[in-house]
This record gives C-alpha cells, sequence and structure tokens, in this order.
C-alpha cells in the first residue's frame, strides 16, 4: 500500500485499512487503571488522564479513532508497535502524559500491568512532572489528579511548591502590605491628632 | 349627621396618630440629628469585652467584597460570556493573561471567603442581640445581603460553564421547578415560569448564560451596593450594639482606635488570601473531569455537587423529601426576616445557644454532609 493513496480515500475505510494492515486490536481505554485510581485517591477520573479525547479512543470525534486521518493512522500504528520502554512515542489518540506512559513502561509491561493496576505508578519514571507543578506524575497518579494541568494536584502539595516558588513574590506583597498598612496608621492618626488639637483649641477659645 | 361627624373626626384623630406613630419610629430608626461628624466619627465608641472580635466580622466581609468588585472588573477585561467562549476565555485568562491564574484564584478564594465572613457576622450578630431596637433595619438589610451574597454564588458559579457548573445549575433550577409539586392549582404552574424566566429557553444554555452574567455583574452587585449603603448607614447612625448583657466596662474611640484595628485585620486578611490564591488553585480541590469544559452530548462526570456554601441545604435535600426542605427553608427564611420582632424578648445567653447550634449544624452539614448522606442512602 502506497502512503500517498491515503488522502484519496474516505477516513473509514482508511480506519479499517489501518487496523487490518497493523493488525490492532479493538482500541479500549483501560478501565481497571480508573477504577484503581478512584479507589485509592476517592478521586473521579475519566480517559482524558491517559487519552486526547475524555470520552476515551472509540468514536468519531476529535481524538477518537473514527477522526483520524490516513498519517495520524500511521502513528497510531507505530505508537501500538512501542513494546519495549524507550521507543518514542507520538499516538494521536494519547494525550502527552499516555505518550509518556508508554515511551516510559513500553507496551509489553503497560499491558502486564492491567492485572496489577495499583502498581503503574511506582513504575513510572520517579522525577518525572509534565506539568511543572512540583508534583512527580507517578503521585499524580496516585492522587487521581492530572498529570498535565498544573492546576490540578494534591492541594497541599501544590501549596508547598507554589509557596516555595513564589516565595520572593510573597515576601514582597507582603512589605508592601505592611508598608501600606503603617503607612495608613500613621495619615490616620494624623488625622486624630489634628482633630483632637481643633477640638481643644475650640475648647480653649 | 353627629354621629357621621364624630366619626369622622374620631379617623381624622387616628390617621393623625398613625402618622405620630410612624414619625417617631422612623425617626428613632433614622435619627437624622446624628447625622454629624462629630456623633459618627469624633465621638463614636465601640465596647471592649469578651465578644468584641465579633465587631470586625462586619467590616471583613465588607472587605472582601470589594476585592470581588475589583477582581471581577479585572475578569470582564477578558470573559466572554458566550457557551462557545467562556470555558475557553476562563482558560485564556488562566494560562495566558499574566496574573489571570492570581486574579481569578483570588475571585474564587474571596467568594467563599465573604460568604463565609457574611454567616459568620450573621451568627454572631443574632447571639449579640445586634437585632434589637433600633437596629432593626441593620438587620433585615444584613438578612438580604446574605441572600443576595448566595445569589452571587451561585449565578457566579455558571459562568465558566465547566462540567460542574452547568450540571449543577441544572440542578438547582430544577429545585424551583419541584416546588410546583407542592403549590395548588393555577400556582402550581408557578415555579416552571420561574425556572423558564431565569433560565431563558428550554434547557440551561445561552439565554442563561447571559441571564446569569446579567444578574452576577450588574443587578446583584448593584443591589448589594444599595442595600450596603443602607446597612452601613444603619450601623453608623446607632454605633455597634452592646452585645453583651452587662454594660461594658470599657469603651473605645471608633475612630481612629477600632478603625486602624480594622485595617490590620483586613491587611492580615489579604495576606492569607494572597498566599491561599497564589498557592493553591481553587480547581484543586476538585476532581479535574468537572472543569472540562461543558459537552451536552457527552457523559456526566460524577461528583457534580454545588459550592460548599449550599451544602447545609444540598445533602438535606439529597437525605429528606423535597416538601421537608421546602418547608424548613421557609421557615428558616421567615424566622432569620423577622427575627428583631420573633426574638424581641429572649435573653442574650439563649440566643447564643441557638447561634451556636446553628453554627454546629452548619459545620456539621458543610464539612461531613457528604459522609452523612452516604450513611442514610449507602
Amino acid at each position: 500500500m502506497k502512503p500517498h493513496l491515503f488522502p484519496t480515500i474516505g477516513p473509514a475505510v482508511a480506519l479499517l485499512l489501518g487496523a487490518l494492515t497493523l493488525g490492532a486490536p479493538r482500541a479500549l481505554a483501560y478501565p481497571e487503571f480508573q477504577a484503581q485510581i478512584l479507589k485509592q485517591s476517592g478521586r473521579t477520573v475519566n480517559c482524558a488522564l491517559c487519552h486526547a479525547n475524555s470520552d476515551g479512543p472509540e468514536g468519531a470525534a476529535p481524538g477518537q479513532i473514527g477522526h483520524l486521518n490516513a498519517a495520524e493512522m500511521e502513528r497510531l500504528g507505530q505508537a501500538r508497535g512501542a513494546f519495549q520502554p524507550g521507543v518514542a512515542v507520538d499516538s494521536p489518540i494519547l494525550n502527552a502524559f499516555g505518550n509518556h506512559l508508554i515511551k516510559s513502561l513500553g507496551k509489553t509491561k503497560f499491558l502486564e500491568l492491567r492485572v496489577a493496576p495499583a502498581q503503574l505508578p511506582d513504575a513510572l519514571p520517579k522525577e518525572s512532572d509534565l506539568d511543572h507543578d512540583g508534583i512527580p506524575d507517578a503521585q499524580e497518579l496516585r492522587d487521581g489528579t492530572h498529570p498535565l494541568n498544573r492546576n490540578d494536584g494534591n492541594p497541599w502539595l501544590l501549596f508547598r511548591h507554589n509557596f516555595r516558588e513564589n516565595f520572593g513574590q510573597i515576601v514582597l506583597t507582603l512589605a508592601a502590605t505592611c508598608a501600606g498598612i503603617y503607612g495608613l496608621v500613621h495619615l490616620l492618626n494624623g488625622f486624630a491628632n489634628a482633630m483632637r488639637l481643633k477640638r481643644e483649641d475650640g475648647d480653649e477659645a | 349627621m353627629l354621629a357621621l361627624h364624630h366619626q369622622t373626626r374620631r379617623c381624622g384623630v387616628n390617621f393623625r396618630e398613625k402618622v405620630l406613630n410612624t414619625e417617631s419610629y422612623l425617626a428613632e430608626r433614622f435619627p437624622v440629628e446624628k447625622l454629624n461628624y462629630a456623633s459618627m466619627v469624633e465621638k463614636k465608641e465601640v465596647p471592649v469585652h469578651r465578644l468584641s472580635w465579633a465587631y470586625y466580622l462586619g467590616g471583613l466581609a465588607l472587605f472582601f467584597f470589594m476585592i470581588q468588585m475589583v477582581t471581577g472588573l479585572l475578569l470582564l477585561f477578558y470573559y466572554q460570556p458566550t457557551v462557545s467562549d467562556a470555558h475557553a476565555s476562563v482558560e485564556f485568562i488562566t494560562e495566558h493573561v499574566p496574573g489571570g491564574a492570581l486574579v481569578r484564584n483570588l475571585h474564587a478564594w474571596c467568594s467563599s471567603a465573604m460568604i463565609a465572613a457574611v454567616m459568620v457576622h450573621l451568627l454572631t450578630a443574632f447571639a449579640m442581640k445586634a437585632f434589637g431596637k433600633p437596629r432593626e433595619v441593620t438587620w433585615v438589610t444584613g438578612v438580604l445581603l446574605l441572600g443576595i451574597t448566595f445569589g452571587l454564588g451561585f449565578t457566579g458559579y455558571l459562568l465558566p460553564w465547566h462540567q460542574i457548573a452547568v450540571n449543577a445549575t441544572k440542578i438547582g433550577l430544577q429545585s424551583i421547578e419541584e416546588v410546583g409539586n407542592y403549590l395548588p392549582g393555577q400556582l402550581s404552574t408557578l415555579p416552571t415560569l420561574l425556572k423558564e424566566i431565569i433560565q431563558g429557553e428550554a434547557t440551561v444554555g445561552q439565554a442563561t448564560l447571559s441571564r446569569f452574567f446579567a444578574l452576577h455583574v450588574i443587578i446583584l452587585p448593584l443591589s448589594i451596593v444599595m442595600l450596603l449603603g443602607l446597612h452601613l448607614f444603619s450601623v453608623q447612625i446607632h454605633g455597634m450594639s452592646q452585645g453583651i448583657d452587662e454594660a461594658p466596662k470599657r469603651t473605645e474611640k471608633f475612630f481612629p482606635t477600632f478603625f486602624l484595628k480594622d485595617l490590620t485585620v483586613w491587611g492580615v486578611a489579604f495576606m492569607v488570601l494572597y498566599v491561599i490564591s497564589v498557592c493553591v488553585p481553587f480547581e484543586s480541590l476538585y476532581s479535574y473531569p468537572l472543569f472540562e469544559p461543558f459537552n451536552p452530548k457527552g457523559s456526566t462526570p460524577d461528583g457534580i455537587k454545588p459550592e460548599w456554601y449550599f451544602y447545609f441545604v444540598y445533602y438535606p435535600l439529597e437525605i429528606l423529601p423535597f416538601w421537608v426542605i421546602l418547608l424548613g427553608s421557609m421557615i428558616g427564611g421567615a424566622v432569620l426576616l423577622f427575627t428583631p420582632w420573633i426574638f424581641k424578648n429572649t435573653s442574650r445567653r439563649t440566643l447564643r445557644v441557638l447561634a451556636a447550634a446553628a453554627a454546629v449544624y452548619l459545620v456539621v452539614m458543610t464539612l461531613f454532609g457528604e459522609k452523612i448522606y452516604h450513611l442514610f442512602k449507602g
């Protein structure tokens, strides 16, 4: 099959051909990981944790298999062949965290973990923090927070990280607030003293 | 003829008496002779006693309202009140506008702080019998301000147009419609009509967003400003209530002593709010699927519920029959509004017990409402 033929055929045919050519199994999000996260963290998560579409890979919406063009189907096929860790993965149905997951573990290991989903965070690189919110991706996975959203994370861990990151700004604001109150206190005390003096002058007069 | 003359004269006397009574009632509530600098600033004293801390709560609520006004105005520069762009504009503010995340977080955290301050202020004012004659107007305007503050919270919740916003608003509006089931005859259609007026179309959509936006940024803030004017005027003209049964042993000058302490409290509150807003994104308290853009065709995520300050009515609503909550809310609202007359002769000790019971209920339902719900519903 020649790649240049792809643009001339419809997406549905491309999907069929892609699936046949690459010998891919049915594309499914893996609900056992979602169930484990909910059990462990108490937070509900959806497919958008790893997938491009929050309703998972199946369907015809953006980020789902039915919406892929020929080039994207090829990328999907390459991603599905990433059985060993360390292979660059750029699947169009996964988000950056999903791709990172497959790249770090390899598809074989990832599929093995379906029977022990609690071990998934431990299998991830410990230092990786894709959204730079100070919380490692593995920890975000345990907490049921999104590894690509820096506004989503364990509130206490976010507080500690952001406090350290913005310490200078906080100190400056504190100094400005204190200076403002100090100035206002002196100004208003000045008014109060002026009022008192005026009253005393009036009494004397 | 003579009888008619006597009757007319008696009516005239009665009318005159009524006018005089009204005049004296109003004169007592609005003593215009105190409308001068000396009475309202120079000579004004604030009692000092073990409950004096409660005198700072009203000012604190006012301070939070001012922060809401400023941050709200800043958000208006970028926010787009359309169903297609609302969520994206909020995302843009958070991710791309310099200082946008801070302003948005300040607005979100401060709304909670404002509602908490207003609620505690109301409870302490009740416990201190600050509604007693001649402060009835202060109390009634305060209760109305609390209602409007809740209204601001409810309307503001929808504006980011994410999953939890739209779905929680749908549930809230549905509750209005359910009231119709308990009304007789033609009256039963009124709640549906009211819901349709608020909603503006068959379901929560663009018309609802436009209406909530108008309510949130113009109508309710203007109403607050007007009522707040009357509330503050009433507070200033009557001064602080005594607060405790025995006459306070000590007082302090309102200006500058109390006012400066008030400013210091505002400074501390601002710093706490600022640090929280810089360090803890408001969204981090919820599951992320709730903050995805609302998708009418997609699945509804789990965990849809209103803001924490509605838990005291939301969880009971989930557990008990609707009519119980409806009746309870109506009685509660009426009691709150007519407190100055209902509790006219109640001792401060009893009021403190009642206020403490109400506070315990609010805290328990807010913190443990979900657990209690699971306990009942399994």
